[in-house]
């Protein structure tokens, strides 16, 4: 989830047509002397780690990078590069972080460009026998917390409550315009469409491309936004300009908070893992394996877990130290783990570009 | 007479001998911007141009180019050009009115109501968004009022097409427009309108024959200006259009940060900059033609 995409920062950066494209070649070289990485050397440690930033960060910093920095004395130093930018360091012959949290399919794509180091799970204590699932422990990274794109409606306009995706699609009985997310905010949620179609759960992948895209166009009429930043779904379903919308999981609190009549649906929910990656050349590996260790500990990923709705613990032991009222918003609790699926980072990660291309044109038609 | 004649010629001699030494001075002082437009401008600026020109494997390539000209590319560079003229055209309006108004009012005044044009651009563009989604959405202001008093058609749909699209860069573009056009609508002189009156011409002949051609160099700049603000601009699309309103700025950042794509982003923001220097140039030939027909009539 590199969320908000359409941050302040976004609006920096593509602020002048070329702002974009001048950073290609400016920040690598003028970069350099910015954040300065965290070396093992000298009195005090120090390790610099990118993550998206926002309350992702808050919440990190409170359950992870403070306690760790507390036992072990490494200080977390963090800075809010996206997965282009670290390539780009990488490509030029120096990343300016140890240590990267990201979703597991950017890692994929990193893999792929050989922009990161090879983990050595066998390092990690608290991998061991740990029963993390298996996509979440690929060759080049460890996957540490699971978050979701989830359905959510206003109870107020739909007199029924929506149970699937095919309720969603269905629009005589579930009346009322309805938002999904664009390509330009992350993967499209042809998952959902195929869903809707009546794919089941196990037979998604590897995803039929064009049924997808032509049960998108079934409900296309009826979608009044394709929201292309993650705050966005939750603001139309407040201010009522839709009934019923996909959302990344968490964004719908503060609505419900305020006691808007909003639920979610986790039937059907789309289950990403964020986690940790090392950028090629970084040097500071020691440090970086022991905060990845430390994250994986049961209670921090349950400290975690009740601090962010991203924070859907990896390790399963962590579930049993958190109450029935955090685990009905997490993705990976029991029962939202039957119902949901995890998105297939291989198949996205060798489809990505095609689908996206495909998306562009198919939405400009 | 001879006196008079040569007196002038001896002064010039003079400051133009000044001004030589002083542009001197001006070349040395800007020595440091030199240094830094080349360091940090037309370095990156070749480094893109090199790229949008570099094949997959190294190599010299216009592939970039062609894709960046085909396709749902080129209907998005073209969905781009239309929303930046209509915005154009729009700031232009209001941004007219907007000036001629505030240029006729006590400073004090004038300063408020361009503090009201300008202030709301400190805030977040997403906070903003939402604002327009307050006055816009289906449950808006304007859509409840519209409703309410049986307008036809009502309620309207304001935002996630073109409409909203240019509703939200138009108010981003106002106060480049009206900054502009006040500031040549302060420097016409009122004799020459009043001159024209007491000639007896109609209230409208003066607008158009006097004022418009006096205000034209504003006219054209604030429009270009916002034109091409305009092109590279990216939010406000993003978070008010539909999917027909994407820009070329969005597929750069797509491109770029999900599909490690720099080559096509670099062809895009390389035939971003050339659309600008065009309309530059547009501007800048207007003003030679001015110049020239200005120097026409003083000579005849």
């Amino acid at each position: 989830m590199e969320a908000n995409r359409i941050g302040r920062r976004t609006v920096l950066r593509t602020a002048g047509a070329l702002a974009a494209a001048t950073a290609v070649t400016g920040c690598g070289t003028l970069m350099g002397t910015g954040e300065s990485r965290g070396s093992s050397g000298g009195g005090k440690k120090r390790l610099v780690v990118s993550n998206s930033g926002g309350a992702y960060n808050d919440a990190l910093t409170k359950a992870i990078y403070e306690p760790f920095a507390k036992e072990t004395g490494i200080t977390v130093t963090t800075v809010n590069y996206q997965s282009a930018q670290i390539i780009a360091q990488v490509k030029q012959g120096r990343p300016q972080v140890d240590l990267m949290d990201n979703t597991l399919l950017n890692f994929q794509k990193m893999a792929r460009l050989e922009c990161l180091e090879p983990v050595d799970h066998d390092r990690l204590k608290s991998v061991k026998g740990a029963g993390i699932a298996e996509h979440n422990l690929p060759e080049h990274a460890v996957g540490k917390n699971v978050w979701a794109s989830v359905m959510a409606y206003r109870t107020d306009s739909l007199k029924r409550v929506p149970k699937s995706w095919a309720d969603f699609w269905n629009t005589d009985a579930f009346a009322g315009p309805r938002s999904l997310q664009s390509a330009e905010a992350d993967l499209p949620e042809l998952e959902f469409a195929l869903l809707a179609d009546g794919v089941p759960l196990d037979k998604l992948y590897p995803l039929d491309v064009d049924r997808a895209f032509a049960s998108m166009s079934r409900i296309r009429g009826d979608v009044k936004k394709f929201w292309n930043t993650g705050a966005l779904p939750a603001v139309l379903l407040g201010r009522k300009e839709v009934v019923a919308t996909s959302l990344w999981g968490g964004r719908a609190d503060e609505l419900i908070k305020q006691g808007q009549p909003v639920a979610y649906q986790w039937n059907g929910a789309r289950r990403m893992t964020n986690g940790w990656g090392i950028p090629k050349g970084a040097d500071n590996t020691d440090a970086a394996y022991k905060l990845i260790d430390f994250s994986l500990r049961p209670e921090v990923q349950a400290a975690f877990a009740k601090l962010s709705p991203t924070g859907g613990p990896v390790v399963p032991a962590a579930t049993k130290q958190l109450s029935d009222d955090v685990l009905a918003t997490l993705p990976t609790s029991p029962q939202n783990l039957k119902t949901g699926f995890d998105a297939d980072a291989a198949w996205w990660d060798e489809n990505r570009d095609a689908v996206i291309k495909r998306w562009q044109e198919w939405a400009d038609a | 007479m001879a006196g008079t004649a040569l007196a002038p010629a001896k002064v010039r001699v003079k400051t133009s001998e000044k001004r030589g030494h002083r542009s001197r001075i001006a070349l040395v002082n800007a020595v440091p911007v030199t240094v830094f437009l080349l360091v940090l401008f037309v370095y990156p600026i070749i480094g893109v141009l090199s790229l949008s020109l570099e094949g997959d494997s190294g190599g010299f390539t216009l592939h970039w180019y062609a894709d960046a000209l085909s396709g749902v590319n080129l209907s998005v560079l073209l969905s781009t050009l239309r929303i930046s003229a209509e915005t154009a055209l729009l700031s232009l309006l209001v941004g007219f009115v907007l000036a001629h108004a505030i240029a006729r009012m006590r400073p004090v005044f004038a300063a408020l109501a361009m503090l009201i044009v300008v202030v709301p651009h400190f805030i977040s563009a997403l906070v903003r968004t939402y604002g327009w989604i307050i006055m816009l959405g289906e449950h808006g202001i304007l859509n409840t009022l519209a409703t309410s008093l049986h307008a036809p058609g009502a309620p309207y749909s304001l935002l996630y097409n073109e409409t909203g699209v240019v509703i939200g860069t138009t108010s981003v573009m106002l106060p480049y427009t009206v900054l502009v056009l006040q500031g040549v609508m302060r420097g016409v002189d009122g004799r020459l309108l009043a001159a024209a009156a007491g000639f007896g011409a109609s209230r409208f002949t003066i607008f158009r024959r006097i004022y418009l051609p006096l205000v034209a160099p504003g006219i054209g700049t604030a429009g270009l200006l916002s034109f091409i603000l305009c092109l590279g601009y990216y939010i406000t699309p993003a978070l008010m259009g539909g999917g027909k309103q994407t820009v070329v700025a969005a597929l750069i950042d797509q491109q770029v940060m999900q599909q490690d794509q720099w080559n096509g982003a670099a062809a895009f923001g390389v035939i971003l900059l050339l659309l600008t220097f065009a309309g530059l140039g547009v501007l800048g030939l207007a003003k030679l033609r001015r110049k020239k027909t200005a120097a026409r009539r003083s000579s005849s």
